[in-house]
């Protein structure tokens, strides 16, 4: 009797054990326990247009690798000068909690005396989420790149400034990074400081860089993370490529004819063994011919 | 020993088996009759209706028809290489299983590859692929190889069988069977007379092609391997796909011995010729490739989780989820349960072998369909907008009936042969009882 409580109780610990889960106990979504990160960034893109993008995700007090993406959340971005507030556009939150709105490179920034434009994200919150808001001030920094070959010599010349309200070139301080693309990547190929009034950098290029398969190269510059004009970047496609010479190999299997070693393998074999076939033929007529001899030479006895 | 008078004795031994048909056998080759009756009638519903009456389709091209044609195939490479073994060293187990392992090896390799042709959705063009082979193509190989291995066992069968006819032909009076069977002893027992040149040119040819056999077993069976692991499709673009198919092989191949042993026994009582050693020695055989299968299944399929190619991750993914018990009882049940069986000696029982040969060959057959089919439903390139029975395979009743003919005509022919020359060799029986004591005693040490 003790012995078969023991095993009712041993196969029931086994079924419950089976038949219950660790997400049974899993809660309801608690905006308490998380901690909502609200970052707000910008980045001017080669086409002058500029990336507005905020990532909205929620992180667990108690587990920083709990994150959960808040999803079809609105985010409204404005464009703020003193009391002014236009409002730019508009974007929800994807399943990876990212809010991205492109500002066509036509817009007429709000800007203040000193250059600086104040761009605020604001999201207005929901019944389990509180209001959230970031801003961000930059100085719309003017980058341009200009490629250029005298005599074989290929310069690149990176040029950094910002516009005054009479729409004069004003220098700037900033480190200018400049990069090859490649198919994944973008490969630095140098790096210089645009300071003390200068309005360009300039170098030499001189690598044989490949490029795509008809010799293009697409050349980058960049400025990143500056404290006042954030990311800026610029691009310019050319033909300075030394493109590797392609050598189609010929798949040799599927060619129309069949490699010559496998034509001389395949008939040593098949030969080889359709010769046994022979061989094995001529030993069992020469077995039947005695045979029948041996048959005479009885029924003639 | 006079022996003239063993043969004679021999021949009326085994005489009951070629004698006469009971009412059992009757009905048991009545009921292989009507399977293989319904699966013409299947075959025909194919050839006029197209492969619309499979459950084959656009992407999964190879259904249950491949797997019967690997498995019958592999089952007679691997009966010619045991033969072919037995034969060239000569084993005293030739003597009692012999002629069961050569049977097998003819008709599955008769049988296995008409399912080739059933796969063939335009029988009427077959003729093309002898008017435009492409030799680079493996397809072409292991046509050649087929039909080379199938010119090379039947003739090897027949080498085998010729002392047996001549010792039938020899003492006929004593049989009760039809004057065409008679006669055909008689034609095809050559005028063997068991002279000692006759005997030394007979034992010449088959030791060859008893060696023959082997390499070409070896041979086809990589090719038909070949056939697959020479694509890039997951699951079956693997290097050691030839010997792995070599390995399964043998373990299918000596496991349907073991089933056929057992039935044969029990049918026509032989438990004098084929003895529980027997069964014994095969068991520990199975026990060896039993173990080597189950690490060549495991080295496949870990290298391909290790990988983690999105193709292999797929099909993985679906071996896991739709084929999950299938996978379980192929790779683990289906080879585990024989070696448990197998490797402790109190189980080492003619039933219990027996019971481990059936579960290893149903475990060998759910395998070679864990093969074909994931595979084909697990495409590289991405299906859209497909309908869902053009992605799943599930064989229909034309496949099933058709798998059932070949099966039924495989054990039909199997009876009809056993019906027309014993299934024990007698010349084999005359050779071990005439040879000299100290080969025997040194036989018997072996065998021990």
């Amino acid at each position: 009797m003790k012995s078969n409580n023991i095993k009712y109780t041993f196969i029931a610990t086994i079924v419950i054990t089976l038949f219950t889960s660790i997400t049974m106990l899993a809660q309801k979504f608690d905006a308490s326990n998380y901690n909502m990160m609200f970052n707000f960034k910008t980045a001017k893109q080669h086409d002058n247009t500029r990336l507005l993008e905020v990532s909205y995700i929620a992180r667990n007090n108690e587990d920083s690798k709990d994150e959960m993406p808040v999803l079809d959340a609105e985010v409204k971005f404005y464009n703020i000068l003193n009391e002014k507030e236009i409002l730019i556009g508009s974007a929800k939150t994807t399943k990876d909690g990212i809010a991205k709105f492109i500002v066509p490179a036509d817009f007429s920034y709000l800007a203040a005396a000193d250059g600086f434009i104040n761009i605020t994200a604001k999201y207005v919150g929901s019944d389990v989420l509180s209001e959230e808001s970031e801003e961000l001030l930059f100085k719309d920094l003017q980058l341009q790149l200009e490629l250029t070959e005298v005599e074989g010599v290929r310069m690149i010349k990176g040029k950094a400034f910002v516009l005054n309200n009479a729409g004069e070139e004003l220098p700037v301080e900033a480190d200018l990074y400049f990069y090859a693309g490649g198919m994944l990547t973008k490969m630095k190929i140098e790096d210089g400081i645009v300071e003390e009034g200068a309005l360009e950098y300039e170098f030499e290029y001189s690598s044989n860089l490949p490029g795509t398969v008809d010799g293009n190269i697409t050349f980058y510059i960049t400025v990143e993370d500056h404290d006042e004009f954030g990311n800026v970047t610029q691009k310019q496609t050319i033909n300075w490529g030394t493109p590797n010479p392609q050598i189609a190999e010929s798949n040799k299997l599927w060619s129309e004819v069949a490699p010559i070693w496998m034509y001389v393998v395949l008939t040593i074999l098949i030969v080889g063994v359709w010769a046994n076939f022979i061989y094995t033929g001529i030993n069992l007529f020469i077995i039947r011919k005695e045979g029948k001899l041996l048959e005479e030479k009885s029924k003639r006895r | 020993m006079n022996i003239k008078e063993r043969k004679k004795a021999l021949v009326k031994e085994f005489s009951p088996m070629l004698e006469g048909t009971s009412l059992i056998s009757k009905i048991w080759i009545g009921s292989l009759v009507v399977i293989v009756l319904l699966g013409i009638y299947a075959f025909f519903l194919q050839l006029f209706n197209g492969h619309e009456v499979t459950g084959m389709r656009d992407n999964v091209v190879w259904g249950i028809f491949i797997v019967n044609f690997i498995f019958f195939v592999c089952l007679s490479y691997s009966g010619a290489f045991i033969s072919g073994i037995l034969h060239f060293f000569k084993t005293p187990w030739k003597n009692a299983i012999g002629r069961i392992v050569e049977m097998i090896t003819v008709l599955s390799l008769i049988i296995g590859p008409i399912f080739i042709l059933l796969c063939i959705g335009r029988l009427d063009r077959l003729h093309y692929l002898f008017m435009y082979p492409r030799i680079q193509s493996p397809i072409t190989w292991d046509i050649i190889a087929i039909m080379t291995d199938l010119v090379a066992c039947i003739l090897y069968l027949y080498l085998t069988f010729i002392p047996d006819f001549a010792i039938l032909r020899d003492n006929s009076n004593e049989l009760k069977v039809p004057t065409w069977q008679k006669k055909m002893y008689k034609f095809l027992a050559l005028g063997y007379q068991d002279t000692k040149e006759q005997s030394r040119r007979l034992h010449k040819i088959t030791q060859i092609m008893s060696v023959m056999v082997i390499v070409l077993a070896i041979v086809a069976y990589s090719v038909l391997a070949w056939i697959f692991s020479l694509t890039l499709q997951p699951g079956w673009n693997s290097t050691i796909f030839a010997p792995y198919f070599i390995i399964a092989g043998l373990f299918s191949g000596v496991a349907v011995i073991i089933i056929t042993m057992y039935l044969v026994r029990r049918f026509f009582k032989l438990e004098n010729y084929i003895r529980r050693m027997h069964f014994v020695v095969g068991g520990i055989i199975m026990l060896v490739m039993a173990l080597l299968y189950g690490y060549f299944t495991f080295s496949d399929y870990f290298a391909k989780w290790f990988s983690h190619k999105i193709g292999d991750m797929n099909l993985l993914d679906t071996l896991f989820s739709r084929y999950f018990w299938l996978f379980i009882f192929a790779n683990y049940f289906g080879i585990l349960v024989p070696i448990v069986i197998l490797y402790f000696k109190r189980f080492r029982k003619v039933r219990y072998i027996t019971l481990a040969a059936v579960i290893a060959i149903v475990g060998i057959w759910f395998n070679r369909y864990l093969i074909v089919v994931p595979t084909l439903e697990t495409p590289f390139i991405p299906i859209q907008d497909t309908r869902p029975e053009f992605i799943h395979y599930t064989a229909t009743w034309v496949e099933w009936a058709m798998s059932a003919a070949g099966v039924a005509g495989f054990l039909l022919l199997f009876t009809l042969i056993a019906k027309f020359v014993p299934i024990i060799s007698m010349s084999s029986i005359v050779e071990y009882e005439s040879a000299p004591k100290k080969v025997k005693r040194h036989i018997k040490k072996i065998t021990e």
